[in-house]
């Protein structure tokens, strides 16, 4: 019998965790059914903010204040909380890669569950320096024999202050025609909001951190050339069984 | 929002670029830009500048700083008290709600209703928005100049006693009004309405849309204009709940500082004495708690070490000029003071995001982080996982992710788009089975001889245990395949322990470099079986079939193969799929009977 094939986002988180490990990130993970609690309010996102509306966020049934999870933040402040109870205080570094969820109707570019892959990285001297840093490392290593550019532009994120959109271009010979020397939107990110560190029980006044999150289909789609998101979830082996 | 070169020029002496170079600079200062068409931006403007940046002014504002423009002195930006100081009795404004901060009116008589003059039609028609008549365009072009929205109420259709007597409160449940377009629309008690207190009558929804009843149309003469500051969440969920989603509803929702109320009134009353005459009777401003300054302290050390920068204080102190923002140096501290209307200017964390981006985050240096103190911990589950999926991987199951939706389950979402599958699965079964048989299908066109799959998932199932409640999340191992069936069993019952001293092993990736799209139209299969005379190449004789057949043979396979006599028999299934249509059988006879041909002319005898 012939080796089976790997789903190409276990592929890409394997690759991921290999990349962050060595960077000194620890893989955690969290519960796909979350609290309002972790996935907004710690996140600083208020009350009455239109992402809690029923139209983006899937309700779970008879159990008010839950949620399937909307991204994988909230794994932020559990793996701060965490931490801090076994007594270990910062720096903190962690890549959460999971599934998450939005209500929304699919079609080739959009799914109503699909991967992220968080980063977060505390501690007293982490800057947004860093960020474009680790990210140009991280896809250095991805795509291979590439030369990878970064470039941030201004955002906006509850939980992120400074926030920023970050974009990647692949120059040179060895990338895809299809991606070379463009400039891609890949992620949001920025400097951890003081309220989520604070939330988290880490003191804002002597920690930093930086924190992005990245859509790994999106990921996925790029470095493949996938045409629609939905094959991830096809469970068809005329997709799977080319990676 | 739709933003006019023209319009933002009325800001700048000097002549601004174009508006590719304007979309440019506000995308890697401030905002991403949507859509660029002719001299109109369409501007994404983000949920904390909702504040200040829905209009000219804010963006004018916005490229003075990144481009380093002088702006004219803008006469709304001092003197406004002077203006409205001007009170009349003639109007009494009672605000009997919090959500209400303020409300000016503004009492004007003999004011000629009329076609907008050229300018002002132009500005308004340019960034899609229809004229009207000169009094309502002259408050649009106020709300899409400055931000503030405004409204014109007849002052002739209100009840008058002493004086007018508006109030703003909550709607009584039931209560309708009909609006301007001619719709009614009924309220709840969470609504907030500004009423004729005279006639007890409805005569707008505060921060959305005013009333027929009190509308002007041409026999207008003297007109009430509304300045307010509604609440925004208040105004959002009325809106919402309304399904009246107007351009003032969008800017209340934001957030506006209910300082720029007198801004408004003063520009508009400006306007409309310009364009449609009348006279200024005075004005009521009900403003219970004015708004406080808010200053904020930075240090530029603060800002490096949360850049990673290395900016100088003139550097800092020129993008708080840049801004417009007052600023004070207090040994290392800079006490900073921003517009009125900037409420995103909180933190100190906004003030360090101010100097980023006008720095422009391309000075953002590129350092990695330093070398992590401690081993990073090895995850368990995903250890677990990865020694399952090389362990199934070399048995030749491949892997594939099902939907966590279903048609039963212990949980459920309340809302799923379509209603349908709103249950979380409880068992990776059915869908896997369903999954095989799907692919199963597929078998000749894949060229397997027996579809193996897994799947690694997240499940909430009943409990086998008492103390524990159902639809517990739990991370489960199915697997399915034609000759085993189809069984899940618990991630930790199936992968050995988690050892931190050894951590994760090196596994290899998928080595493929592009995804090649496949046919979604079904495919045909046909077998082919040859004798050869010994010695001749079995590629040789698939190189003739797959010349001869084309494009179409998608998949090739050889079946059997046995020798008798010194000759040997070769079995090849062939597949046939079309990337644009659906083959007919006709169409694979027709390739079949040129392979053949093609195959007997080498002299090989078919079977």
């Amino acid at each position: 019998m012939d080796r089976g094939h790997m789903h190409p986002i276990s592929s890409l988180i394997r690759e991921a965790n290999s990349i962050f490990h060595n960077m000194g990130f620890t893989f955690a993970e969290g519960p796909l059914i979350e609290s309002e609690w972790y996935n907004f309010d710690t996140l600083n996102v208020p009350k009455d903010h239109p992402a809690r509306d029923m139209q983006d966020t899937f309700y779970i049934k008879d159990e008010p204040g839950y949620v399937l999870r909307t991204h994988t933040s909230p794994v932020q402040v559990r793996y701060m909380e965490g931490e801090a109870k076994k007594g270990n205080t910062p720096p903190y570094r962690v890549i959460v890669p999971g599934k998450v969820f939005r209500n929304e109707a699919t079609d080739m570019t959009h799914e109503a569950e699909f991967y992220q892959i968080e980063g977060l990285a505390v501690g007293e001297d982490v800057t947004l320096a860093n960020l474009k840093g680790t990210l140009a490392r991280f896809f250095k290593e991805l795509f291979k024999n590439a030369n990878v550019e970064i470039r941030f532009r201004p955002s906006f994120f509850p939980f992120t202050e400074p926030s920023v959109e970050v974009d990647m271009r692949l120059v040179g010979e060895n990338v895809p025609e299809k991606l070379r020397d463009k400039w891609i939107e890949m992620m949001g990110a920025g400097m951890v909001h003081p309220n989520v560190l604070k939330n988290a029980g880490v003191d804002p006044k002597k920690y930093r951190g930086f924190a992005f999150g990245m859509g790994l289909d999106r990921l996925a789609m790029l470095r493949w050339g996938i045409d629609d998101i939905r094959l991830m979830h096809s469970a068809d082996l005329r997709f799977i069984n080319q990676f | 929002m739709k933003i006019s070169r023209d319009w933002l020029q009325t800001y700048f002496e000097k002549e601004l670029p174009d508006a590719s170079v304007l979309a440019e600079a506000l995308t890697f200062h401030v905002f991403e830009i949507e859509s660029v068409e002719g001299d109109v931006l369409d501007v994404k403007v983000t949920p904390n500048r909702g504040h200040d940046c829905l209009c000219h002014y804010g963006i004018a504002k916005e490229l003075s700083a990144i481009l380093n423009v002088p702006f004219i002195p803008q006469k709304h930006e001092n003197g406004v008290e002077d203006m409205l100081s001007k009170k009349t009795d003639a109007i009494v404004v009672s605000i009997n709600n919090p959500l209400c901060k303020r409300y000016i009116a503004g009492y004007l008589k003999g004011v000629k209703i009329g076609h907008s003059p050229e300018w002002l039609r132009k500005r308004i028609e340019a960034i899609g928005q229809k004229s009207i008549n000169n009094v309502v365009d002259a408050t649009n072009y106020v709300m899409f100049n400055i931000g503030q929205p405004l409204h014109v109420f007849d002052a002739g259709k209100l009840k008058k006693q002493e004086s007018y007597a508006i109030s703003v409160r909550m709607a009584k449940k039931g209560e309708a009004m009909l609006t301007l377009d001619d719709k009614e629309y009924t309220f709840t008690d969470a609504m907030m309405v500004i009423t004729d207190m005279h006639a007890d009558a409805i005569i707008g929804i505060a921060g959305i849309k005013g009333g027929k009843m009190s509308g002007v149309d041409e026999g207008t003469t003297d007109i009430i204009l509304e300045a307010a500051n509604f609440d925004g969440v208040s105004v959002r969920r009325a809106a919402q709940a309304l399904k009246l989603r107007t351009d003032a509803s969008e800017r209340f929702q934001q957030v506006l500082s209910s300082g720029l109320a007198g801004y408004g009134m003063r520009a508009a009353v400006e306007i409309i004495q310009e364009i449609a005459g009348g006279e200024l009777v005075g004005f009521a401003d009900e403003y219970p708690e004015p708004e406080e300054e808010r200053s904020v302290s930075i240090s530029v050390a603060q800002i490096n070490q949360a850049l990673g920068t290395s900016l100088s204080e003139s550097d800092t102190i020129d993008v708080f000029t840049r801004l417009g923002f007052s600023y004070e140096a207090r040994g290392r501290e800079i006490s900073v003071l921003a517009p009125f209307e900037r409420l995103d200017i909180v933190i100190p964390e906004d003030l360090i995001e101010e100097v980023g981006r006008l720095v422009g985050y391309d000075k953002v240096p590129s350092t990695e982080l330093p070398v992590f103190p401690r081993s990073p911990e090895t995850n368990e589950n995903f250890y677990r996982s990865e020694h399952v999926r090389e362990d199934l991987m070399s048995d030749g199951y491949s892997e594939v992710y099902t939907s966590v939706f279903a048609n039963s389950g212990e949980r459920a979402v309340v809302n799923k788009v379509g209603g349908e599958q709103s249950y979380l699965r409880k068992s990776l079964i059915p869908g896997l089975e369903e999954t095989l048989k799907r692919n199963i299908r597929n078998k000749d066109l894949l060229g397997i001889s027996e579809v193996r799959i897994f799947e690694i998932g997240t499940i909430w199932p009943a409990s086998s245990n008492k103390s524990e409640h159902d639809g517990k999340e739990e991370i489960v191992v199915g697997i399915a395949s034609e000759k085993e069936g189809t069984s899940e069993r618990s991630l930790k019952d199936m992968a050995p322990v988690l050892s931190q001293e050894v951590g994760y092993e090196e596994l290899p990736v998928s080595a493929t470099e592009r995804y090649q799209p496949f046919s979604r139209y079904p495919f045909i299969v046909r077998d082919i079986a040859m004798w050869i005379p010994g010695g001749v190449d079995e590629n040789e004789v698939l190189g003739l079939i797959q010349r001869e057949a084309g494009e179409l043979l998608v998949h090739e396979a050889l079946f059997d193969r046995f020798e008798k006599d010194g000759k040997v028999s070769l079995a090849f299934r062939l597949v046939f799929q079309s990337f644009d249509r659906t083959l007919t059988d006709e169409e694979a006879n027709q390739h079949m009977k040129g392979i053949q041909a093609t195959l007997e002319s080498k002299g090989l005898e078919i079977r």
